[in-house]
C-alpha cells in the first residue's frame, strides 16, 4: 500500500441504511404492504369512483341493494344502508391511515422531547416527570370526551368539519399518548449521558443542543421506532373507539375503526364487513411493525453489514 | 546535576492547580437534604510545565481520574484554581470556556465507551473541527486523513464505524480527536488501562512521539507505575483525594520519600527474577477509608507504618523537602533537613516547586 489514488469520499450514511435496509426481508414486504394500502387509499378512490356515503335516495331501490355479498357491481359487497364496502374502505383508510401517521408523530415527537430534555438537562427532570405521571394517571377516554366537547365546534367552524375533527382528534390522541414514550427516553438518556462519548465530546466544547441532536437522538432511535409503530395501532384504535362513541367524526363518515364497530352488529350474518376493515388495520400496523425494525437494525452500525 | 540552577527549558508553567477541591455531595433521606461529600479531591496543589509529562498514580478511588476531569472542568470545581496559560478555567464563562476548549483536550480510559458507536472515525475525529472552525467540508477530510496518518490509522478506515476496530485502533481514534484542534495540553486519563499490554506499549509510544513531534504537555493519569516510570518525567503520588508526594520520576523510583509512596512503589514488580526475589514489599493494613469521612489529620495516618501522633491530629502540608521534590509528611522534613542540608532557602517553601532540571 503505497500511494494509493486519491480515497473515494466517505459514503453517505443514507446510502449504507438504504443497503441494510434492503437485506431485512420482513422490512422489505412491510414497505410493500404499506406502499399498497396507502396507494389503495389514495390512487384507489380515483379508479373506483362510487360515493362512499352514497345511500340511494329510491328506498325500494335502496333496500333491495343492501346487504350485498360481493359482486361484480360491489366487490367487496355493501352495507345495511346499500352503501358500496370497497368505496367506503377506501375514503375510510385515508382517514385512518392519516389519523394514525400524524398522532404517531405528534405523540413520538412530543414524548422524545420531553423524555430527552427530562433525561439531560437535572433541574427539570423532576417537573417533567411528574406531569408525565400525571398524565398517566388521567383517565385517557373521559379526558378525550371532554376535550371533543370543548373543542369541537369552534375547530369545526375555523376548519371545516373534516377538517376539525381531524385535527381534534390528531392532538387529542397525540397529546394523550406520548407518555410511554417520554418515560423510555428519559431512561435511555440516563443511560447514555454517563457514557464517555457524552464527556468527550463535552470536553471539545460541543453545546447542549448539539449533544442532543449528534450523540445523543441517534442512540436512542431504537426505543423511539418501537413507540413509533405501536403508537400507529393505538391511534388508529383509538380514534375509531372515539367515533365509536359519537365524538369522533360524524357517523356518515367512514373511517376503518368507524367501518368496523359498523360491521360488529351484524357480525354473525356477514362477519367479511368485520374483516374487511379489520384486516386492513392489522396490515397497516404489521406493516409499520416489520419497517421500524428494518429502519431500526439499518441505523444500527453495529448491525449493519452483517 | 541534581545541583544545577534551574534549567531554562523547564520554566514556563503550563497549568497551575491551587487548592483544588471536588466534593460530590450526598442526599439522603426523605427530603434529600445534603448530608455530606464524597471528598474525591481535596485541596491539591500542583503545577505542569510546558512539553512535560507529569504522572499522576494512585490506588483506585483516590481521585485521579476526577483530577483529570476537574482540569478540564468536565466537572464544576468546588474550590480552588486551575490555571492554564494564565486563565483560569474554573471560573471562566461558558462561550470563553468553549474558546478555551480546543487548547486542552482529553484522551479517555475507555476506548470503546469514548466513541459514538453511530458515527464514523471521520466523524468522530471532525467532530472538533466541527464545533470550532468554519473549514470547508473538502478541509475538514484533508485535516481527518493527516491526523489518521499521526495516529498511525490507515486512510481506508475513515468511513468505518468503531465497533469494527480493536482497542489499540479505537484508543488511537480517541487519541486523533483529542489532536485535532492542536491541543497544547492532554489529559491522558489511564489511556492504557484498557488495553493489552502489547498494545500498551504502541500507544505510550504513539503518545511519546506526538509529544516529541507537537510539543505536548500531558497529565499521564494511571495506576500502572512502571508504564508512568517509562512515560512521566515527574510523578505525583495520590491517596485519599490528596497529593502524598511530587517528584522527578528517578528520585522518586529510586528513593521514595513519603511513606505511601514507599508502600506503592514497593509493589512494582521487577523483571529481574533475582532482584525481584528480595524484593521487599511493604503490605499495607487496613482498607482506604472513605472519602465521605476521611480520618483528621493526615488522610494516611490509619494505614500508615511510620505513624506517629501528630499525624492524627494535623494535616501536613505538601512542602518542598528536597529540590524539586514535594511531601506532605511530618515525617520526612524533620529528617532530610539534617540529612540532606542541601542549600540554606529549599527547606519548607509550600507550592513554590522548580521543575527537574534537565539531564
Amino acid at each position: 500500500m503505497t500511494d494509493t489514488a486519491p480515497l473515494a469520499k466517505p459514503r453517505s450514511q443514507w446510502a449504507d441504511v438504504w443497503v441494510q435496509f434492503k437485506t431485512h426481508k420482513g422490512a422489505l414486504v412491510g414497505l410493500f404492504v404499506f406502499v399498497s394500502l396507502v396507494l389503495f387509499v389514495s390512487v384507489g378512490p380515483l379508479i373506483w369512483a362510487k360515493d362512499p356515503t352514497f345511500i340511494n335516495p329510491d328506498g325500494a331501490t335502496m333496500i333491495r341493494t343492501r346487504n350485498k355479498p360481493p359482486s361484480l357491481e360491489w366487490p367487496l359487497g355493501t352495507d345495511q344502508l346499500g352503501r358500496d364496502m370497497l368505496a367506503r374502505m377506501m375514503k375510510g383508510g385515508q382517514v385512518s391511515i392519516a389519523v394514525g401517521l400524524t398522532a404517531m408523530v405528534i405523540s413520538i415527537t412530543l414524548g422524545t422531547f420531553v423524555g430527552v430534555i427530562a433525561g439531560y438537562f437535572k433541574r427539570l427532570d423532576n417537573v417533567l416527570m411528574r406531569v408525565t405521571d400525571l398524565f398517566l394517571a388521567l383517565p385517557l377516554l373521559p379526558l378525550l370526551l371532554v376535550m371533543a366537547m370543548l373543542f369541537r365546534d369552534p375547530l369545526s367552524k375555523a376548519f371545516g368539519t373534516e377538517g376539525g375533527t381531524f385535527l381534534l382528534i390528531v392532538v387529542a390522541i397525540g397529546l394523550t399518548s406520548w407518555m410511554q414514550a417520554a418515560r423510555v427516553v428519559r431512561g435511555e438518556v440516563l443511560a447514555l449521558k454517563e457514557r464517555e462519548f457524552v464527556l468527550a465530546a463535552r470536553s471539545i466544547g460541543t453545546p447542549s443542543r448539539r449533544m442532543i441532536l449528534r450523540h445523543i437522538l441517534p442512540n436512542v432511535m431504537s426505543p423511539i421506532m418501537v413507540a413509533a409503530t405501536l403508537g400507529i395501532a393505538n391511534a388508529i384504535i383509538t380514534e375509531s373507539a372515539l367515533s365509536f362513541l359519537g365524538l369522533g367524526f360524524p357517523p356518515d363518515f367512514p373511517t376503518w375503526g368507524r367501518l368496523l364497530f359498523d360491521g360488529a352488529e351484524y357480525i354473525q350474518q356477514f362477519p367479511e364487513r368485520v374483516i374487511w376493515p379489520g384486516v386492513a388495520i392489522s396490515l397497516t400496523v404489521l406493516s409499520v411493525n416489520y419497517i421500524g425494525d428494518g429502519l431500526r437494525d439499518a441505523l444500527d452500525p453495529r448491525i449493519r453489514g452483517r | 546535576m541534581l545541583d544545577a540552577k534551574p534549567s531554562v527549558k523547564l520554566v514556563t508553567k503550563l497549568v497551575e492547580v491551587k487548592d483544588l477541591k471536588m466534593y460530590f455531595p450526598i442526599h439522603t433521606g426523605l427530603f434529600r437534604r445534603h448530608t455530606g461529600d464524597v471528598k474525591a479531591v481535596d485541596g491539591i496543589n500542583f503545577d505542569i510545565y510546558q512539553g512535560e509529562t507529569l504522572g499522576l498514580v494512585g490506588e483506585s478511588g483516590c481521585g485521579k481520574s476526577t483530577v483529570g476531569r476537574a482540569l478540564l472542568r468536565l466537572y464544576e470545581l468546588t474550590a480552588g484554581s486551575v490555571t492554564i496559560e494564565g486563565e483560569d478555567i474554573a471560573t471562566l464563562e461558558p462561550e470563553a470556556l468553549r474558546k478555551k476548549r480546543p487548547m486542552m483536550q482529553m484522551v479517555f480510559q475507555d476506548p470503546q465507551a469514548c466513541l459514538n458507536p453511530r458515527m464514523t472515525v471521520a466523524q468522530i475525529v471532525s467532530e472538533p473541527l466541527d464545533e470550532h472552525t468554519d473549514w470547508s467540508a473538502d478541509q475538514k477530510l484533508a485535516k481527518v486523513y493527516e491526523l489518521m496518518d499521526a495516529v498511525g490509522l490507515n486512510r481506508v478506515f475513515a468511513n468505518r464505524y468503531p465497533h469494527a476496530f480493536s482497542g489499540g485502533q479505537r484508543q488511537r481514534i480517541g487519541i486523533a480527536r483529542a489532536l485535532a484542534l492542536n491541543p497544547k495540553f492532554i489529559v491522558c486519563d489511564e489511556p492504557i488501562a484498557a488495553l493489552d499490554v502489547s498494545i500498551q506499549a504502541q500507544v505510550v509510544n504513539l503518545l511519546e512521539d506526538l509529544q516529541e513531534k507537537l510539543g505536548l504537555t500531558y497529565l499521564f493519569i494511571s495506576h500502572d507505575l512502571s508504564m508512568v516510570r517509562h512515560i512521566a518525567d515527574r510523578v505525583a503520588v495520590m491517596y485519599l483525594g490528596r497529593i502524598a508526594e511530587i517528584s522527578p520520576r528517578e528520585p522518586l523510583y529510586a528513593d521514595p520519600l513519603h511513606p505511601y509512596a514507599k508502600a506503592l512503589l514497593s509493589a512494582v514488580p521487577d523483571p529481574d527474577p533475582s532482584r525481584e526475589a528480595t524484593r521487599q514489599r511493604i503490605i499495607l493494613k487496613g482498607d482506604v477509608p472513605s472519602p465521605s469521612n476521611p480520618p483528621k489529620g493526615c488522610n494516611f495516618c490509619t494505614r500508615c507504618p511510620e505513624v506517629i501522633p501528630i499525624c492524627r491530629e494535623v494535616k501536613p502540608e505538601l512542602a518542598e523537602v528536597r529540590p524539586g521534590r514535594f511531601v506532605a509528611c511530618h515525617l520526612v522534613p524533620a529528617q532530610n533537613n539534617n540529612a540532606a542540608g542541601s542549600t540554606s532557602g529549599t527547606t519548607v517553601q509550600k507550592h513554590n516547586q522548580q521543575g527537574e532540571p534537565e539531564q
